[in-house]
């Protein structure tokens, strides 16, 4: 079962600009978490006292005034006086950046700059309280993050590129030469999607035997995934067989695995991983 | 086709009173010409002066304002250039005051700390950490002439970002003068005093809305008979629209705002001439420039109806929106933070071409810190480039009669007037606060804006596209680390030193005012004049009028 994180938002001082406190309780709500909202002129004390009221896992801090030197190690200090220290504080708001040591010092886990997508502090949130707590991220992440190409088996690319490039009029994107499953390939950019001709260069290609058994077609249809070797894991911790129980090299500078037909209603599937500067 | 003829009439008539006008107020040069001399003139009309015209935009200076409310504009004088400036104590900001009036800047625009806006002293266990953060700490008169030191209050006019404690910061500046030896007919200025926006967006509220109107409009009442030439509010949209609204968000729910305080003033017997000349409106110049430029425009159109037909107004100058703009701090990156001048220098130029009276432009580190003083500069010599290089203010009201604006000014006015109604049906503003109306407008708005920013939709420059990967780390302005201590000892002097006798029998007697209706000012300035405290003399107005909590 998933923890409900929860987290309290709080504005310590007189500061009364809220539009920020406001929306990160909003989009940490939207992620799944119970925020409490504490409301504007909050003393040190009284967010210690609502924070351990309200059993919380973390506190968000928002100080827009400069008072925040001042303010947020007193509520660390406030936690821990109270047995509270587990309580993960992290601030964010006007915040020079020569000031970010000091409050880490002090025990504020991370100060979030103006400019950071309220994704990634929802992220980090479940990340830091799912650690102290022992918890393993359930499914912190897509598993699948999408279709990245399906691959299509031929006997020579010479013959097959032609139908794709001349009369549907798609753009090669590149051919080059995958050595450890001996094939050629060719990668067609299908807009969404992209298609990957297999032509197999020597008799050991796994594709020479697929087109020697079942002649050309669809081969194989790849999943596009984050962290490879993390979703092998997961996928075999399900009962999925795996081909290969660690990732290898493909096309594209990609890291690659197959699960078995077996496994998967005789689909083989491939996971495949992009260098990160293409994923982005 | 008579009816032309009446418009042209019209406008010969108009031509005789500039031309009467210009004698006490002549232009800035004889004449003026772009680059291939070719003569600018003062205004651009329709070949035919027709009904719809006159009714929509008018001459400068006359009924519905839609051109402006003075008929030459900026050709006589330029906005007035009031950067908003404040930080620590009283000394070191009125050296920052006398730079700023020394590189050319005109008006004087006071920023308060928060304890000093939330009617806090410097010792009171709320103000920790604030003192002299966001603006000048003041806690008693003696803060107020430091900050004042060797300014002439008769020549130069002073805007105080003061909202709850309006009245206290007003008393003060009145009594400074006074020792000045200048009397307060000749002192000119603003106080923000806008305390439904505090509700809605802006947090530094201390009363409850009753007691909250009655000090607004106790405060119209004595200006009118005592300060004639101080704004006694400045309707600000501003913060309003930093919380996230929309430009016709921020221009309905001010609008909305003014019709509540006239109905106050109204309610408490004043004459709707006698205090409506002296409403003062501040708007924030966002980033979208037609639109900009539009609101500035329907804005100006609407309050002329609105205090002409709903509320009867004689006076002309009743009917004048006159207002203060600021560049939007909210548009203001972290990342890059160079390129916020350009965001500034587009801002500013959408407030001049809408015809703003005076005008703040934002430094380009304002999301990091406060500004350094070279940042101050440059945001002030923004509006001096566009004043003098650009040519943009040598005739009156430059995009009337473009098909867009004119389009967009009507389509704003519209849904401005969408959102009043739905205010009305709600009891008006100040209800429609209580129950949280407009609070939820804005934030579901901002709560868009940030979902489409962070999906890429819409392009924050530097931000969520262009980004470098390594920021270089600015210079910031650092504060005092000893301002607080510092600020403590000054207040805790001037409590030893003052007739003690006389400023407890002041608060007494400021007290018995707040229990009965009488106009709270004079007792106020008293206090001030013994060196209460701005904490003493709210600390009593607390224990009276009680606190609002927020809803």
């Amino acid at each position: 079962m998933k923890k409900k994180i929860r987290v309290l938002i709080a504005k310590p001082g007189l500061d009364g600009h809220d539009r920020g406190a406001l929306i990160i309780s909003q989009a940490l709500r939207d992620y799944g978490m119970e925020v409490i909202y504490t409301g504007l002129r909050q003393t040190p004390e009284q967010i210690v006292a609502s924070a351990i009221q309200e059993d919380v896992d973390a506190i968000g801090l928002s100080c827009l005034s400069g008072a925040h030197n001042e303010l947020f190690p007193e509520i660390v200090k406030g936690l821990k006086a109270q047995g509270a220290g587990d309580i993960i504080v992290i601030g964010g708001g006007v915040i020079p950046w020569e000031d970010i040591p000091f409050l880490e010092e002090q025990g504020i886990k991370k100060i979030f700059t103006p400019g950071t997508p309220s994704i990634e502090t929802a992220k980090y949130i479940e990340k830091v309280v799912c650690q102290r707590d022992g918890i393993s991220l359930e499914n912190p992440v897509d598993l699948i993050e999408k279709v990245d190409h399906i691959g299509i088996a031929v006997q020579s690319l010479d013959e097959s590129l032609p139908f794709y490039l001349d009369i549907l009029q798609l753009k090669l994107v590149g051919i080059e030469e995958v050595a450890s499953e001996s094939v050629k390939v060719a990668f067609i950019d299908a807009r969404n999607v992209k298609l990957e001709l297999l032509e197999p260069i020597s008799q050991s290609s796994p594709v020479h035997a697929f087109l020697e058994k079942r002649g050309s077609g669809i081969h194989h249809v790849a999943f596009g995934v984050g962290n490879i070797q993390e979703r092998i894991d997961e996928i075999k911790k399900k009962g999925i067989q795996m081909i290969h129980d660690a990732p290898k090299p493909g096309a594209g500078g990609a890291s690659i695995a197959f699960m078995h037909p077996k496994s998967t209603n005789g689909v083989l599937y491939e996971l495949c991983e992009k260098p990160s500067k293409e994923r982005l | 086709m008579e009816h032309e003829n009446d418009f042209e009439q019209l406008f010969k008539e108009w031509q005789e009173t500039t031309k009467k006008l210009m004698d006490r107020f002549p232009e800035r040069k004889e004449t003026f010409q772009t680059s291939s001399s070719i003569e600018i003139e003062r205004l651009y009309l329709p070949e035919q002066l027709d009904s719809t015209y006159m009714e929509k935009l008018g001459l400068p200076a006359q009924f519905p304002y839609t051109r402006g409310i003075q008929p030459t504009m900026y050709r006589a004088r330029h906005w007035t250039m009031r950067q908003y400036a404040g930080f620590g104590s009283a000394e070191e900001t009125n050296k920052r005051f006398r730079y700023l009036l020394d590189q050319g800047q005109t008006g004087l625009s006071v920023a308060f700390d928060l304890p000093t806006q939330i009617g806090y002293d410097s010792d009171h266990s709320m103000s920790k950490g604030e003192v002299g953060k966001v603006g000048v700490a003041i806690d008693s008169l003696e803060d107020m002439e430091a900050l004042l030191k060797g300014i002439p209050l008769d020549k130069v006019s002073t805007s105080m970002t003061i909202n709850a404690p309006a009245s206290v910061l007003l008393a003060m500046y009145i009594v400074v003068a006074e020792k000045q030896g200048i009397s307060p007919d000749k002192i000119s200025g603003t106080i923000q005093n806008d305390i439904l926006k505090e509700y809605i967006a802006r947090g530094t509220y201390i009363f409850p809305p009753k007691p909250s109107m009655r000090l607004i409009t106790d405060i119209f009442a004595y200006c009118a008979e005592n300060v004639p030439r101080w704004n006694t509010i400045s309707i600000s949209g501003y913060h309003i629209r930093e919380a996230g609204a929309t430009a016709a968000q921020e221009l309905a729910f001010t609008i909305a705002n003014g019709k509540a305080y006239v109905e106050a003033a109204l309610e408490a017997g004043l004459d709707i001439d006698q205090f409506a000349p002296r409403l003062a409106f501040f708007f924030n110049a966002h980033n979208e420039f037609f639109e900009e430029i539009a609101k500035f425009r329907a804005a100006r159109r609407m309050w002329a109806k609105i205090m002409k037909e709903t509320y009867d107004a004689k006076n002309p100058k009743s009917w004048q929106l006159r207002f203060h703009t600021q560049t939007g701090g909210s548009t203001l990156t972290a990342q890059q933070p160079d390129n916020n001048i350009v965001r500034v220098t587009v801002q500013a130029l959408s407030a001049i071409l809408g015809g703003t009276q005076s005008l703040h432009t934002n430094s380009r580190d304002e999301a990091l810190a406060l500004p350094t003083e070279e940042s101050a500069r440059i945001a002030l010599r923004t509006q001096q480039i566009l004043a003098n290089e650009s040519g943009v203010a040598d005739t009156v009201d430059p995009l009337a009669g473009s098909y867009f604006v004119e389009a967009l000014t009507d389509e704003l006015e519209k849904e401005a007037h969408r959102y009043l109604d739905k205010i009305k049906e709600l009891g008006g503003a100040v209800s429609a606060v209580e129950q949280g109306y407009m609070q939820r407008e804005i934030h579901h708005t901002a709560y868009e804006t940030q979902k489409a920013i962070e999906k890429g939709d819409q392009i924050v420059v530097g931000m969520n596209a262009y980004q470098l990967d390594d920021e270089p780390k600015p210079e910031l302005h650092r504060l005092d680390p000893e301002l607080s201590a510092n600020q403590v000892r000054k207040l805790s002097k001037v409590r030893s030193k003052r007739d003690q006798q006389r400023a407890s029998a002041q608060l007494e007697r400021l007290r018995r005012a707040a229990q009965g209706s009488e106009n709270l000012i004079p007792h106020i300035v008293e206090c001030v004049r013994t060196y209460c405290t701005i904490g003493e003399i709210c600390g009593v107005l607390r224990e009276e009028f009680g606190e609002y909590t927020g809803i």
